[in-house]
């Protein structure tokens, strides 16, 4: 497969290199090569791969052959770019482009959106001189010459606007393939053969929409509304090069979003030309793809689809704020929070991930390493000269301090780069976060592995490390790289299944077994955090004089303990569905659908493939999960217990809204935290909701009957990560 | 596979159509049997955008014996399910049910039931190891047969055909141990390992249309193969 995938870049690549637009009638080769097989003969090439088939095209078929011409057809589009035009028609023009690149960014190929104009056509034509103009050919020039002034300045304006945006989308393509996303899937970054100007700087490209900018705006004919509506257009143009550019000014971003707004209402002064833009063009791009339509969309979805992105840039300067930077903690919630921002596009999203990991530091201020070695204090070693910047400098060969920095170093050299995924994962699409977070398990399983060994070592050199445990009496040690990795390993595998809630990868039936195994890791993770706070709180008592240590001990503290109530939360929540739901299969009110190609085992193997590597942890079994989801507890108890976790869970979420940005560590995401907490409440709602429903049909009717009498719906209203059931006894029980 | 439905793909029929003399057969080893082109057009009607001829014939001409129509009394075709089953990155052998279809008005009468089935059984006599598939996640029906005979979703596929639906991976084991078997990481940077690898023409349009060989076995590369400044 990698030679057929080679070869197959191998003559794109060589296609591209050669490529002219010239139309060439193979008719008598095609015919002379095929006379040479019998009428139906199939041959079968070794390296024909379905991958080939499916690339396969069928010449003349119009469905398939995107040179393919119908016999009443031209093979060109019918207008001339360099056709005269009024003015409300080059404003109506400039924004057809620009509603078709919005469609680019959200993840549509050149050949549909702005390729399909005849003026970018024009001016990416590949015969176009070093600095492209409409008047390509000879009898061109004549029609310049014709034009009135106003006609000129027309053409002059939308040929720097032409310019400018292929600039643009240059750029973007530079920036977005400069991180990490999925073709195709995220954005489509195919040129068609096409080339974006790169030979046009970007000095050059500014100075044309100078000049015909200043053009317009001396024109003494030009009514002031027409004047202003482009003189808009022409400034967002600049400012968007600009940013893309430089990035550096980030009011750029800002300023765009309000010259959006007044784009978008000067829009109605404008004359439609849909002829302008054609899919024609695509007979001449170089591609394999079948014809596609030219897409269209409405101007005020473009507006705001627009606006959307360019919002979503200028969220990215306030979730990368220093003082969010400064705290990994903080960063981690603030990439959730932009993810979330109802999945931005790829251009915001490289954007973001530049700021991140761009010149090897957080922000290009907060080196990667450091990022690292805060996370790990935060978490198992605040107040310890282990996790102290300072040791690090130590150069005294014998000291502890060096010793310990040096083991440090090298457990950080090897968990540095999948730490940095953490951050980068949440960048990508939703169905990419799970399964790179899925395939993350196995990584940083084996970090765990690594981590203990480091640990044995820092253990030598480092008293802190031990403890007589208050409880036992008994001498106790903390591990902490083992401790950290296995924090994050614990949080990784409940985001994935919380991850799958959210895509609905769980029938209803998987759904008690799932919440169970989340409600389980809930604990193990609590129990993880109890054992380092333990530390943590010894360490503080032991500090006495060190003021920053002793504070740094406090809020790792606090950060601890917010962590705590929040896991213990979902450990509730997760408990308390889990009950539901079990109860809800068992009565038939969710139905298992009959499977009869699988057992309980092969099911099982299935779902649970991406744990089942897991060294460091012994994962439930098949026969574990049976029995835990069967139903032994009568109705009326379980409703009790489900009603108690919701009890206690919705007890912790009044003390979580009290919580401050410092002490749980979400500094720069206030509104994110508390939409979470919010979310929290309204499912304990909901879950206590559906749990009375339970109740009372089955006193109503008795617990045999619920199948029956009750409806269930799979739900996700109220929070993202989590699916609550919405039960209800069906219309035609009523009594 | 099962590409990218029309709109209309999920419409219930109100009444369906009861089919006279409905059997069931198997393609046969007649390498271009007659009724290729039936089954063409039968699974093209479902598809925003074709298959070439030999997309069909990719199929057809290896594994004949897993593909299985439904025809009426004149032998018209009804419905049909198109397989392949080979080894899956030198580990579990793998089934793949690549394209099924009831004509419209005898939907909803267990004849695509009934042609998976039978494409099930046959990969098991076959020694099949595990069944894997893609279909759009709001292909209710689709999703219905599926989850019935025991198939999971094991992944969600963003924007994974060529019209821009998001697909569900569905995954059935047959065997117990497949987890741990051994297969080998897709050998290139495919479609969905990301980070632009695969801004070539060619690639791009297999890729968007069926991603299955890389989708399973993907790699664990966040940065995609990207140098970063
Ligand atoms: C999917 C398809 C093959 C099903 O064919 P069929 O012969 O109608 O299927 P069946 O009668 O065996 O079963 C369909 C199931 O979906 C249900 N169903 C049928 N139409 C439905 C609809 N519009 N909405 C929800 N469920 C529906 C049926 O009730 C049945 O479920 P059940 O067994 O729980 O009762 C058919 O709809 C089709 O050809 N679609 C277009 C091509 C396609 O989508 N192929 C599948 C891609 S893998």
């Amino acid at each position: 497969m990698s030679d057929t995938v080679s070869r197959l870049h191998q003559e794109a690549e060589e296609a591209k290199r050669v490529w002219t637009p010239r139309v060439k009638d193979i008719t008598q080769d095609f015919t002379t090569a095929s006379n040479k097989l019998e009428g139906g003969q199939l041959v079968k090439d070794e390296w024909f791969t379905l991958f080939e088939s499916v690339g396969a095209l069928e010449i003349m078929d119009p469905k398939m052959d995107s040179g393919y011409v119908p016999p009443d057809d031209t093979f060109e589009a019918d207008f001339d770019p360099v056709r005269p035009l009024d003015l409300p028609e080059v404003l109506w023009v400039i924004d057809q482009i620009h509603s078709l690149e919005i469609l680019w960014h959200a993840g549509y190929p050149l050949s549909q959106t702005v390729f399909t104009s005849l003026h970018m056509d024009r001016i990416l034509d590949p015969q176009q001189p070093r600095m492209p103009s409409l008047y390509l050919h000879a009898a061109d020039k004549e029609v310049n010459a014709a034009l009135t002034e106003e006609q000129s300045l027309g053409h002059a304006l939308l040929t720097a606007y032409c310019v400018a945006v292929a600039k643009c989308c240059a750029l973007v393509v530079e920036l977005v393939q400069s991180q990490n996303y999925y073709e195709e899937e995220d954005f489509v970054t195919h040129m068609f053969g096409r080339e974006l100007l790169p030979r046009v700087s970007l000095e050059e490209a500014l100075e044309l929409v100078d000049a015909a900018t200043s053009r317009l705006r001396k024109s003494k004919t030009v009514d002031a509304e027409m004047k202003e509506a482009l003189q808009q257009r022409m400034i967002f143009r600049t400012t968007f090069l600009c940013a893309l550019a430089d990035g550096g000014d980030e009011s750029r971003w800002e300023r765009m979003v309000g010259l959006l707004g007044r784009i978008k209402t000067s829009h109605e002064i404008a004359k439609p030309l849909p002829e302008a833009f054609s899919e024609k063009v695509q007979r001449q791009l170089a591609t394999s793809t079948p014809p596609r339509p030219m897409l269209t969309t409405s101007w005020d979805e473009a507006c705001k689809k627009w606006t959307k992105m360019i919002e979503d840039v200028v969220a990215v300067n306030r979730l990368t704020d220093i003082n969010i930077v400064q705290s990994p903690a903080s960063l981690q919630r603030a990439m959730w929070a932009f993810s979330y921002r109802g999945e931005p596009f790829a251009l915001p999203r490289a954007i973001i991930q530049d700021c991140l990991f761009g010149d090897q530091a957080i922000r290009g201020q907060i080196p990667q390493y450091d990022l690292l070695l805060a996370d790990i204090r935060d978490l198992v070693l605040a107040g310890d000269p282990i996790a102290d910047p300072a040791s690090f400098q130590v150069e005294v060969t014998t000291d502890p301090r060096h010793i310990c920095s040096r083991l440090m170093e090298g457990f950080m050299d090897k968990a540095i780069e999948e730490y940095l995924n953490f951050y980068r994962m949440v960048c990508q699409n939703r169905c990419r976060i799970r399964r790179l977070f899925t395939q993350s398990i196995a990584i940083l399983d084996a970090m765990e592995m690594e981590a203990m060994k480091v640990d044995r070592e820092l253990i030598k050199s480092s008293p802190g490390l031990k403890l007589n445990d208050p409880k036992s009496g008994r001498a106790v040690s903390l591990s902490p790289l083992s401790s950290w990795a296995k924090f994050y390993r614990l949080r990784i595998l409940a985001w994935t299944i919380q991850l799958g809630f959210e895509t609905e990868i769980y029938l209803p039936y998987e759904l008690a077994g799932m919440y169970w195994f989340l409600s389980r890791l809930s604990e193990q993770r609590n129990d993880l955090i109890q054992q380092v706070l333990l530390f943590t709180v010894g360490r503080a008592k032991r500090l006495g004089k060190d003021r920053n240590a002793l504070a740094d001990c406090l809020l790792s503290e606090q950060y601890l303990q917010s962590l705590h109530a929040m896991y213990e939360i979902t450990r509730l929540l997760a408990e308390a569905l889990w009950k539901l739901f079990t109860l809800l299969t068992s009565t038939g009110v969710v139905k298992k659908p009959k499977q009869d190609f699988t057992t309980q085992q092969l099911l099982y193997e299935a779902r649970m493939k991406p744990y089942l590597c897991l060294t460091n942890d012994t994962v439930p079994s098949a026969d574990d999960f049976a029995l835990a989801t069967t139903q032994n507890a009568s109705l009326e108890q379980t409703c009790t217990d489900i009603d108690d976790c919701i009890k206690s869970a919705k007890e912790l979420l009044v003390k979580a809204r009290k919580l401050t940005p410092e002490q749980a560590k979400f500094v720069g995401t206030d509104e994110e935290w508390k939409r979470e907490v919010k979310g929290l409440e309204a499912t304990c709602i909901a879950v206590t909701v559906a749990c009375s429903q339970v109740r009372s049909a089955g006193k109503k009717y008795g617990e045999d009957h619920l199948a029956k009498r009750l409806e269930c719906k799979i739900e996700r209203r109220w929070a993202e990560w989590w699916v609550v059931p919405s039960v209800k006894v069906k219309a035609d029980t009523k009594p | 596979m099962s590409g990218p439905g029309k709109d209309e793909a999920a419409t219930l029929v109100e009444k369906p159509t009861a089919v006279d003399g409905l059997h069931y057969v198997n393609y046969g080893d007649q390498r271009e049997s007659p009724y290729l082109s039936a089954i063409r057009q039968l699974i093209s009607q479902d598809l925003s955008e074709p298959y070439s001829i030999y997309v069909y014939r990719y199929f057809l001409y290896q594994w004949p014996d897993l593909c299985f129509m439904a025809l009426d009394k004149d032998e018209n075709l009804i419905g049909v399910i198109v397989c392949k089953l080979e080894p899956h990155r030198g580990g579990p052998m793998r089934g793949y049910i690549a394209m099924l279809a009831t004509r419209q008005q005898h939907r909803g009468q267990g004849i695509a039931s009934a042609l998976v089935r039978m494409a099930v059984e046959k990969m098991i006599a076959k020694d099949a190891d595990e069944i894997a598939l893609e279909t759009e996640v709001d292909n209710e029906p689709s999703l219905r047969i599926y989850a019935h005979l025991g198939f999971i979703r094991t992944k969600r596929l963003h924007r994974y055909y060529l019209n821009g639906n998001t697909a569900f991976r569905l995954i059935l084991y047959l065997k117990p141990g497949i987890p741990y078997k051994h297969t080998y990481p897709p050998e290139y940077g495919g479609p969905s390992d990301g980070g632009g690898l695969m801004d070539e023409d060619l690639v791009a349009r297999q890729a968007a249309q069926l991603q299955l060989e890389d989708v399973e076995g993907e790699t664990h590369d966040v940065t995609g193969g990207n140098t970063y400044r």
